[in-house]
Parts: C-alpha cells; sequence; structure tokens
C-alpha cells in the first residue's frame, strides 16, 4: 500500500518536472532571460511592444475596451507588476485602481516609467496649458514616479492634469524616445534603429492626421465627446472641446441636469455637428441629446486599440471618424 | 411669476428633464402601489435582494447583446426560486437565503463585469440609473409596467389584504397564500426590472421604500397609503430633477434624497402632532 503510494508520487512528481518548463514556453532559455516590461493599458502598449520588439516581453494589464477609469487589478495582475523588471505607466491618475499596486512595486524596487513625465502636461478646465518638460529617470527618482504623484520639481497649478495623452501622436513620440532611454539605461536594452523607425512613424501619422483635418474649416472644428477626453488632440490640431456628457477627466461621474442642459446650450449656440461617444458615456443619455438638438451621435473610440492591435491605425481612425463626423 | 418660471422652465426648454418627469411620475405611481405591500409586509429585504439581484443578468445579458430587460428578468427569477429553495430545502430562516443570493449575485456581477473587454458600461450606471436619457420606449414600457402592476392588484385586492393585515386568517381561510404570495414577490420584481433603464435598481427601491413608508405613516386604509405615496413620489421626482438642475447635482441620487427627506419631515411632524394629542389627552385645557 505505501509502496504503491510512493510510486505514484514519484511517477507524479517525474511528470510534473517535465511538463513543467513545457508549461511557461517553447523556448524556455531564451524567455528566462529576457526581461519583463508591464505596460498598464492597451494603447500605450502597442507603442512600447513596437519599440521594444524581440528584445523582452511585453504584457498588457488592462485588457483592451476595458474602462481604464474603473479598472482594478485581479490579484494575479498584482502579482505580474511585482515580478516585472520594468513597469510601464500613463500616469495623472489615469490608472487610480493600480496607484497602490504600482506604489508598492515601487517600494519593492520596480522601476517604473511615467509617460506624463515626458510630455507637455494639459489641464482641463480654463483651457490653458502649463508648459513642463521633465527629464529624469524612474530609477532616480521613484516617488514622483509613481501613481503621477507630483511633488518638487513638479508643480501643477489650478485644474486638473489631463491624462489622455495618447491622443497626440507628437506626445507619444516623446515618450516613445524617453522609454527609448529607460530601456538602454534600466534595462540595458539598446532599441536604437527601432527607436529612430518609430519617430519617423509618429511623424507620418502626424503629417497625415494634418492634413485629414485640414478638411474641416476652423470653425468647425469644435468637440462633443462622451468625458473630456481629447484635450490633447485638440490642442494639437486646433480644436475646441466645447463640452462633454460628463464634464470631467474621468467616466466615473455621474451626469446632472444641470450639465446636460448646459451642454445642449453649448451645441446649439455652437453649431456643433457630432455629438462622440465613447467608453464609459451613457449611451441613453447621448442619444436624448443628440435628438433633443438634432445632432448626429457618433461612436469614437478613443480608450480602445483597433483590431490589428497598431497605434497608428488607432490615431488614424480616431481621426478619421472625427473629419467624417464633422464634415 | 417669477417664481413660476423658475420651477417650470426646466421642463419646458428641455425635452430630456421633461421625458424625465414623465417616466418618474408612472415610476412613483407603480411604486406606491407595490411599496405599500413591501413597507406592511416587512418585505424590503427581498426587495433590495432583488435589486441587486439582477446585476449579473444585466451585465450578462449586455455583453450577450441581448436587451438588458431579458437579463435581469432571468436574474430576479434564480434570485426568487433559490430563496424559496433555500427556506423549503432547510431550516434557516428566509433572511438567511435572502442575504446569502444577494452576495453571492451582486459578487456574481462584480466578476462578470471585470472580466469582460466588452462591457461599456459600469455597475453604478445599472444600479443607479439614467433617468435624464430615458426615451419615449422606456416610457412605453414603464405604463405598460404600471398597468400590468394596477391589474393584478386590482385582481388580487382581497387575498393582498389579508396577506398584509391577517396572515392568519389568510391561513385559515384555505385560499393559496403561497400563491399570492409570489404573485407579490413576482410584481416586485416587474417594477424593479422595468426601472432599472430609467432610475435604476438601487434607486427604485428608495422609491418602493420611502414614500410609502410616509404614506403608511399618514393613513390608516390601504388605498389612503397608497394616494400618500403617489404624491410623496411624485413630489420627490419633481423637486429631485428640479435640485439636479439648479444645483448641478447627480439626478437619479437627488430623487431618492428627497423621497428619504420627505418620509423624516413627515415622521417628524407626525411626532410633534401625537405628542400634541397625548398633552391635550393627558392635561385637558380648563374650561
Amino acid at each position: 500500500m505505501i509502496k504503491k503510494l510512493a510510486l505514484t508520487i514519484s511517477v507524479l512528481s517525474v511528470i510534473i518536472i517535465t511538463l513543467m518548463p513545457g508549461c511557461q514556453s517553447d523556448s524556455a532559455t531564451a524567455e528566462s532571460s529576457k526581461k519583463s516590461i508591464v505596460v498598464t493599458y492597451s494603447i500605450l502598449g502597442s507603442v512600447v511592444k513596437e519599440l521594444v520588439g524581440d528584445n523582452a516581453n511585453v504584457t498588457v494589464l488592462m485588457p483592451n475596451g476595458a474602462d481604464l477609469h474603473g479598472w482594478e487589478p485581479s490579484a494575479r495582475d498584482i502579482e505580474t507588476v511585482n515580478k516585472a523588471d520594468l513597469v510601464v505607466q500613463n500616469g495623472l491618475e489615469l490608472e487610480i485602481g493600480l496607484l497602490k499596486t504600482v506604489a508598492t512595486a515601487v517600494e519593492r524596487g520596480v522601476n517604473v516609467f511615467t509617460a506624463s513625465d515626458y510630455i507637455t502636461v494639459l489641464t482641463v478646465g480654463e483651457e490653458e496649458f502649463e508648459q513642463e518638460e521633465e527629464e529624469h529617470h524612474s530609477s532616480h527618482n521613484p516617488e514622483a514616479e509613481a501613481g503621477g504623484e507630483h511633488d518638487g520639481d513638479h508643480h501643477h497649478e489650478a485644474g486638473t492634469s489631463d491624462p489622455h495623452l495618447w491622443t497626440d501622436p507628437l506626445a507619444m513620440k516623446r515618450v516613445s524616445a524617453a522609454l527609448t532611454n529607460t530601456l538602454k539605461t534600466d534595462l540595458g536594452i539598446d532599441v536604437g534603429l527601432r527607436s529612430e523607425n518609430m519617430l519617423i512613424r509618429f511623424n507620418n501619422v502626424n503629417q497625415e492626421i494634418e492634413e485629414m483635418v485640414s478638411e474641416i474649416p476652423a470653425v468647425d472644428r469644435k468637440l462633443v465627446t462622451g468625458h473630456k477626453s481629447m484635450g490633447y488632440f485638440a490642442h494639437r490640431y486646433g480644436f475646441k472641446q466645447i463640452g462633454a456628457i460628463i464634464p470631467s477627466i474621468t467616466s466615473q461621474a455621474a451626469v446632472s441636469a444641470a450639465d446636460l442642459a448646459a451642454l445642449k446650450e453649448l451645441i446649439e449656440d455652437n453649431q456643433v455637428k457630432a455629438i462622440f461617444t465613447e467608453i464609459g458615456t451613457s449611451p441613453a443619455v447621448a442619444k436624448s441629446i443628440g435628438q433633443e438638438t438634432g445632432v448626429r451621435v457618433i461612436e469614437l473610440a478613443t480608450h480602445t486599440l483597433p483590431a490589428d492591435g497598431s497605434y497608428f491605425t488607432f490615431i488614424r481612425n480616431l481621426t478619421r471618424v472625427i473629419v467624417n463626423g464633422l464634415k | 411669476m417669477i417664481l413660476a418660471d423658475w420651477l417650470i422652465t426646466p421642463f419646458s426648454t428641455n425635452q430630456f428633464m421633461l421625458y424625465a418627469l414623465m417616466a418618474g411620475v408612472i415610476v412613483s405611481f407603480t411604486c406606491a402601489i407595490i411599496g405599500t405591500f413591501v413597507v406592511l409586509r416587512g418585505m424590503a429585504f427581498i426587495g433590495d435582494a432583488i435589486a441587486h439581484g439582477v446585476l449579473p443578468g444585466i451585465a450578462l445579458a449586455l455583453i450577450l447583446g441581448i436587451p438588458g430587460i431579458v437579463g435581469a428578468a432571468a436574474g430576479t427569477v434564480v434570485m426568487i426560486s433559490g430563496v424559496s429553495l433555500i427556506t423549503l430545502k432547510s431550516r434557516l430562516s428566509s433572511d438567511t437565503a435572502i442575504g446569502l443570493l444577494f452576495v453571492g449575485m451582486l459578487a456574481l456581477g462584480v466578476i462578470i463585469v471585470s472580466r469582460s473587454t466588452s462591457f461599456s458600461g459600469d455597475l453604478v450606471r445599472i444600479l443607479f440609473g439614467e433617468i435624464l436619457g430615458v426615451n419615449l420606449q422606456g416610457i412605453i414600457i414603464q405604463s405598460a409596467a404600471a398597468i400590468i402592476v394596477l391589474v393584478v392588484t386590482l385582481a388580487c385586492s382581497r387575498p393582498f389584504l389579508l396577506l398584509c393585515f391577517d396572515p392568519e386568517q389568510a391561513q385559515v381561510s384555505g385560499f393559496p397564500e403561497r400563491l399570492y404570495h409570489y404573485i407579490m414577490l413576482a410584481l416586485i420584481a416587474l417594477t424593479i426590472v422595468v426601472s432599472f433603464q430609467t432610475v435604476g435598481t438601487l434607486l427604485v427601491f428608495g422609491m418602493l421604500l420611502a414614500p410609502a413608508g410616509a404614506g403608511a405613516l399618514l393613513a390608516r386604509r390601504i388605498g389612503g397609503m397608497m394616494a400618500w405615496a403617489t404624491i410623496f413620489g411624485i413630489l420627490s421626482v419633481y423637486f429631485g430633477l428640479l435640485s439636479s438642475y439648479y444645483l448641478n447635482i447627480a439626478a437619479g441620487a437627488a430623487i431618492v434624497l428627497t423621497a428619504v427627506l420627505i418620509f423624516f419631515i413627515v415622521l417628524i411632524i407626525q411626532n410633534m402632532r401625537s405628542k400634541q394629542v397625548r398633552r391635550l389627552k393627558l392635561h385637558p385645557p380648563h374650561e
């Protein structure tokens, strides 16, 4: 009886041992030496993947299509963050559900790269923005990087910082260039050629967008969206964010009758041609406003990657939907 | 004149306000009838459980692309049959069964939403509704439900009354008490399911309890309770929407908060009056 049990256990353990490397991946030795980079959301993840290529394993935490503003990590997501060699996040409290996880990871010595540290941060509210260019490294100043908490040399005046920096390809170009440096200093990965190629692609897509946008006369460049998510795009390409169904930078606020009545007036006064709805917007509220003002309601993928998973397709599609909607 | 303007203009110039008011008035009427039964029979907990239990159904339906109302209905069926099953097959009381299914369904809803990539809404919106986004279709569905509730209640008025005021007599008199209990549960479920698109499942629960509770404080007869509850419900909807408009606050929450405030005002006035009556009885004024 005992012999039988011992035999079963030894056979089982042999099976488990032989199977284990197979579970991980086909080329176990190559994979284990690769560094792991964890990116918080899919759109930034797409840029990181294209920049890094085969030089590291890139994992994206939030599923594509999830509402970033309301996402909460699972236990496995937290483990993934803690085991990462580098965490790439947006910052400016976009990943509000990850603030604690990332702060803990920083304490444990995980390198964190915060994209918003390398761009000109816009604020929502008075349509003004501050010049702010910070060039420092996650490893040197972990406190400031964690969760977009800005202190010391970062200083924000009035207004709330807008986290939707991916709607401006030139902001993403800067992020890509800064990440190239971080990859080299923190992980010892050199992506020089890929990086130059990316910079060219960002410049090209920027030119494409400028051409597409030029079809719309300047007076018609007015955006009404689900929440205030198009600030960077608007600033780059001469649009004005007239209003939003939820006049907040997050999709998590509730609608009030006062906001809705004000929006209705804004749409009518400015002769806005379309209302763009997005993830987290109440479709019913958007439709009723659209019906009442006689304005088209169009779905806009502001937080979601297209099927091919490319940032460049994403930003082209975004522009096309806006241009067609406002024509 | 200026006051009238202030009270009416938000509704006359904004269609979404008018639709919200219409839907709210119909919800108030349905909730007044059903809410009075809920208050009299102490069924608040099962009502609350149904309001939360519909979540996984709605979430799953939205992911599968079928109408949310179908999923909500399925959720209530699971909820009610689960509660009956536990109470029939065990010695546990029904509030344990209700609590168990309540948290279970809520957790299931959160898991479905958190693992889905195509869920373009959030739980908060299901719970607190979108009364400012009500359309004509929603108002029609709401009215249909109100008519069903009214007709069924009239048809079952005698057994329902017995269930409320004299459950023992109901048992003795030999009519199928259990059957009418389930009919009543079905009406509660219908009220909640139908209104999830307008005021939200949690807020409809507030509309079930607060106006009917205030009505029960004022009237002795069930018809009077329902009439008061309808009035309080409509007042809550009207002033809730108005405060959402002028104070710039979330509409659904404003409505329910108004309803709860009205309840407390009625409670306080009622207590002051009964104290006065007692004082008069104890120390009658000298002739």
